[in-house]
C-alpha cells in the first residue's frame, strides 16, 4: 500500500504537467472546434455554431487537395525512409573500414532542428545560387526550379524528409537487427533456403514489431510536417506542397481561423489514429492471433 | 555700453544659460525617471530588419546604460513575429512590453484594443515624459498609428517608401545606350510608363543572355507560396495601375467584385497582373522565391538592372561594399505610372506606391508600461536618428533630414531621402483594413495558382474578387 501511495506521489508531477499541457488543451481545441472564432471578425467572441466547421470540412475543395499531396507525400517519404533505413541498417551491420565514421555521419541530420533544415535545403535548392539546381543542370540538362515546378518542389519536400529521417529508421532497424538470436538463420542456411527467403520468412517477421512502431512514428511525423516544408516552399508553388499542417498552420495563424482551424486539426487526428489502427489490425494483429 | 549691446548680451546669457539647465535636465531626465524601475527587464519582438536591430544592438544597450533598466529585443522572422505578438496579446500573458506594430497591422490591433495610448500615458503620467520628446518631431508617418481620438499608439521606428531602383553605371553606360537607341528607337533613361519599363527590363534579360551575364531586367518579389507575392502587387503594382486599396470599396459595404462597385477584378487590375506575370517571367529566376529580402539581394548581388525595392535596403545596397556589389551605381525614380496616376496621387485621391513602416506599440497586457514609454521616449529623440537612419535607411523625425550625415548619405542613395521627404507623400500605406490577413490568406491560395499559370489571370482575379467578398462576408464586414 504504501509503495503505490509513493509510486503515484512520484508519477504525480508528469501527470499534472501532462493534464495541463496535453489533456486541458486537447479537450479545449474540441471545444473552440464547435465555434465561429475569428478575433479580427466584426465580432471577435466565439460564437456556438454546433458542428458547421465539421460540415465545412467535407466540402472544403483546399483542405480535400491539402489531404491528397498530404497523403501522398506521407506514402513516397515513409516508403522510401523505410527502404533506404532498411538497406543503411544491413550495412551498419556488416564491418568495414571507417563505419564508426559513417555511422556518426549518417546520423547527424537527426539532431537538426527542422527550421533549420529547411533552411539549409531553401538555400541548397535557390535557382542560380544552390548547389543543387547548379548540379541538375550541369548532369541532366534540366532547370530545377521548385518556385515554378510542382513536381520538383513535392520531390523536393520528399527528398528532404527522407533525407532529415532515415537515420531514425536506420537507428531502429539496426536496434531490431542486433536484437535477432542466430539459432533460426543458421538452420535456414543448413536447410539450403537463399537470402531473399531468409528475408521474406525469418528477417521480416521477426523485425516486424519494430519496422511497424517505425513507421507509426514516420507516419505520424510526416502527417504533422510543418516547419520544414514552410521555410523551403511555403507550400507553394500553388498548392502543390500545401501539406495538411501547413495548411492548418495558415489557416489558423495567419488567418486566425480559430474554430474551424480546430476542427481540422481533430478531423486530422481521428485520421492519424484511423490510419494507425489500420496498420495494427493489417499488421500486427494477424501475427499476434497466429501466435495465440 | 549701449542698451542694445547690453540686450543682446543678456538674451546670449540667458540662452545659454536656458540652454545648459535644458540639456543638463535631459541628460538626468533618464536616470531620474528610470529610479522606480531599478531591476526590470523590457521585452521586445520585432522583425529582423536593419531598423530593429539597430535598436537591438546599439539603442537598448544604450538605454541601459543611461537608465539601468535592461531591455531584451528579440528579432525574428516577419510571420514569427507577429504569431508571437498577437499570441501574447491574445492570450493576455504579458511577455512583451513592446511589440513591433507594421502599418498595416496597426487597424487590427486597435480594434482589438490591443495597445496602449501613448499620448494619454504621457498626459496621464507627466512625470514620465521626457523634455526631449514631442509627438511634433515625428514626420507625418506617425499618422498611420493615431487611433480614432487622434492620439498616438506606436512611437514610429522606421518609414520608407517601396520605390524604383535602378543602375545608374548600366543607364549610363554609352554602349548600352546605343544598344538600347538602336533596338527600341527611345533613349535609356527610368521609365516613368509601364511600357518604357518592360522595354528596359526585356532589353537588359536579353542583353545578359547575349554577352554570357548574370543580368537580368528587373526583380519581382514573386515568390509562389508567401504573401511578399501577394503585398508586391496589391501594394506596389496595383497602385501604378490606379486601382488602389487592393480593389476593395470600403465605403461601398467592402466591394471587391466590379459588378459590385469594388475593382479586385477590374481591367486595370487585370492588367497589372498581366504586366507584373510577364516581368516576373524576365527576371532572374530566384524571383519565384523570393520574398522582399531576396528581391534586395538580387538587387545588390547586380543580377538586375532595375527593380521595385523596399526603401529599407535602399542604404546597404547602395552604400555597404561588405553585402553589395553595386555600391556606388544605384539611383532612385518614382515607379513607373499609367496616365492619370500622379495627378490622383498629388490631389489625394490615389497613390503610386507603398509607403511602409512601423513603429513600437505597448500591448496594454505589458506589466511594464511605464518603463517601456521610457524606452520609446529614448528611441524618439532627434539626437539618435541620424545614425540610425544610415544604419537602417529609416526617417520617422522630420530634423533627421537635416542632419550632414544623412544628406551625405543621401547622396549616395541617388537621392532617396530627399525623395521620401518630397514625394513621400505621394505613396500611402496599407488600407485602415483589420482583416489584412484574413482576406490575404483566403484568396492566395488562387493567387498563387495564377503566378503558377494554372489558372489564366482573368479568371483568377475574378475568383479572388470573389472569394474576398465571401471572405468579408463571413468576417462580418460586409453585410
Amino acid at each position: 500500500m504504501h509503495s503505490n501511495r509513493l509510486g503515484w506521489l512520484l508519477l504525480a508531477p508528469t501527470m499534472i504537467i501532462l493534464f495541463f499541457f496535453g489533456v486541458v488543451p486537447f479537450f479545449y481545441v474540441i471545444w473552440v472546434s464547435f465555434h465561429q472564432w475569428n478575433p479580427f471578425a466584426a465580432n471577435p467572441n466565439m460564437v456556438f455554431n454546433w458542428a458547421s466547421n465539421y460540415r465545412q470540412v467535407v466540402f472544403d475543395a483546399q483542405l480535400l487537395a491539402s489531404l491528397g499531396v498530404t497523403f501522398a507525400f506521407v506514402f513516397f517519404a515513409v516508403v522510401s525512409e523505410l527502404i533506404l533505413g532498411y538497406l543503411l541498417a544491413q550495412a551498419f551491420m556488416k564491418d568495414f573500414p571507417g563505419k564508426a565514421f559513417f555511422r556518426t555521419i549518417h546520423t547527424l541530420p537527426l539532431i537538426m532542428a527542422p527550421i533549420i533544415v529547411g533552411s539549409i535545403w531553401k538555400l541548397m535548392t535557390t535557382p542560380s545560387i544552390g548547389i543543387i539546381p547548379s548540379l541538375v543542370q550541369s548532369w541532366f540538362g534540366l532547370d530545377l526550379n521548385i518556385g515554378q515546378s510542382a513536381a520538383a518542389a513535392f520531390i523536393t519536400t520528399v527528398v528532404m524528409d527522407v533525407w532529415h529521417w532515415t537515420p531514425l529508421v536506420t537507428l531502429s532497424l539496426i536496434a531490431a537487427l542486433v536484437s535477432l538470436p542466430p539459432d533460426p538463420f543458421e538452420q535456414a542456411q543448413i536447410d539450403g533456403a537463399n537470402k531473399r527467403q531468409i528475408f521474406w520468412h525469418i528477417t521480416l517477421p521477426m523485425i516486424a514489431p519494430a519496422v511497424v512502431a517505425t513507421v507509426f512514428i514516420r507516419l505520424m511525423d510526416a502527417l504533422r510536417t510543418v516547419d520544414e516544408v514552410l521555410m523551403l516552399t511555403g507550400g507553394g508553388p500553388g498548392s502543390a506542397t500545401r501539406y495538411i499542417g501547413v495548411h492548418i498552420f495558415k489557416e489558423v495563424f495567419p488567418r486566425t481561423n480559430y474554430g474551424y482551424g480546430s476542427a481540422i486539426s481533430v478531423v486530422v487526428l481521428y485520421m492519424t489514429i484511423v490510419i494507425c489502427w489500420l496498420l495494427y489490425v493489417g499488421l500486427i494483429a494477424p501475427r499476434n492471433t497466429r501466435k495465440g | 555700453m549701449s542698451f542694445a549691446y547690453k540686450l543682446g548680451a543678456s538674451a546670449i546669457a540667458f540662452a545659454v544659460t536656458a540652454g545648459m539647465a535644458y540639456a543638463q535636465d535631459a541628460s538626468t531626465f533618464w536616470a531620474e525617471a528610470a529610479k522606480p524601475y531599478q531591476g526590470v527587464t523590457l521585452h521586445g519582438v520585432t522583425e529582423s530588419t536593419p531598423p530593429s536591430n539597430y535598436v537591438k544592438d546599439v539603442l537598448a544597450p544604450e538605454f541601459e546604460k543611461l537608465t539601468g533598466i535592461r531591455v531584451d529585443i528579440e528579432t525574428t522572422s516577419w510571420d514569427q513575429m507577429y504569431d508571437k505578438a498577437i499570441k501574447d496579446m491574445e492570450a493576455k500573458t504579458g511577455i512583451y512590453d513592446m511589440v513591433y506594430i507594421e502599418q498595416d497591422i496597426i487597424y487590427a490591433y486597435l480594434s482589438r484594443n490591443f495597445l496602449v495610448d501613448t499620448t494619454k500615458l504621457l498626459a496621464d503620467k507627466p512625470e514620465l515624459k521626457s523634455p526631449n520628446y514631442d509627438e511634433a518631431n515625428f514626420t507625418s508617418f506617425a499618422n498611420y498609428f493615431r487611433g480614432e481620438n487622434g492620439d498616438l499608439y506606436g512611437i514610429p521606428v522606421e518609414a520608407f517608401i517601396k520605390t524604383y531602383l535602378y543602375r545608374t553605371d548600366l543607364f549610363n553606360d554609352p554602349a548600352i545606350q546605343a544598344a538600347y537607341k538602336e533596338k527600341t528607337g527611345n533613349d535609356l533613361k527610368p521609365a516613368t510608363t509601364h511600357e518604357e519599363y518592360t522595354a528596359i527590363a526585356e532589353f537588359f534579360t536579353e542583353y545578359g543572355k547575349e554577352n554570357g551575364l548574370d543580368l537580368w531586367g528587373t526583380t519581382a518579389q514573386a515568390h509562389t507560396g508567401h504573401p511578399a507575392s501577394w503585398y508586391e502587387f496589391v501594394e506596389s503594382i496595383e497602385p501604378t495601375f490606379g486601382v488602389y486599396n487592393w480593389g476593395i470599396d470600403a465605403a461601398n459595404n467592402y466591394a471587391a467584385t466590379v459588378e459590385n462597385g469594388g475593382r479586385m477584378n477590374s481591367p486595370e487590375a487585370k492588367a497589372a497582373m498581366k504586366y507584373w506575370l510577364h516581368l516576373r517571367d524576365i527576371a532572374p529566376p530566384e524571383s519565384v522565391q523570393s520574398t522582399w529580402t531576396e528581391t534586395a539581394t538580387t538587387m545588390a548581388a547586380g543580377r538586375a538592372a532595375q527593380g521595385l525595392i523596399y526603401g529599407e535596403n535602399a542604404a546597404w545596397i547602395a552604400s555597404d561594399e561588405n553585402q553589395s556589389k553595386v555600391v556606388g551605381k544605384i539611383g532612385v525614380a518614382m515607379p513607373p505610372l499609367s496616365e492619370g496616376v500622379l495627378a490622383q496621387a498629388e490631389a489625394g485621391e490615389g497613390y503610386v506606391g507603398y509607403y511602409d513602416g512601423g513603429a513600437f506599440g505597448i500591448p496594454v497586457t505589458s506589466k511594464n508600461q511605464d518603463a517601456a514609454m521610457l524606452f520609446l521616449q529614448f528611441i524618439a529623440q532627434n539626437d539618435v536618428q541620424p545614425d540610425w537612419a544610415l544604419a537602417g535607411s529609416r526617417i520617422t523625425n522630420n530634423a533627421t533630414y537635416d542632419d550632414p550625415k544623412v544628406k551625405e548619405l543621401d547622396a549616395k542613395l541617388g537621392g532617396y531621402f530627399t525623395m521620401l521627404k518630397d514625394q513621400g507623400k505621394l505613396y500611402a500605406g496599407a488600407p485602415p483594413y483589420p482583416f489584412h490577413a484574413q482576406v490575404r490568406e483566403a484568396v492566395a491560395p488562387i493567387f498563387y495558382d495564377i503566378l503558377t499559370g494554372k489558372i489564366d489571370p482573368d479568371t483568377g482575379l475574378d475568383q479572388m474578387a470573389q472569394k474576398t467578398e465571401e471572405e468579408l462576408t463571413a468576417l462580418g464586414y460586409r453585410k
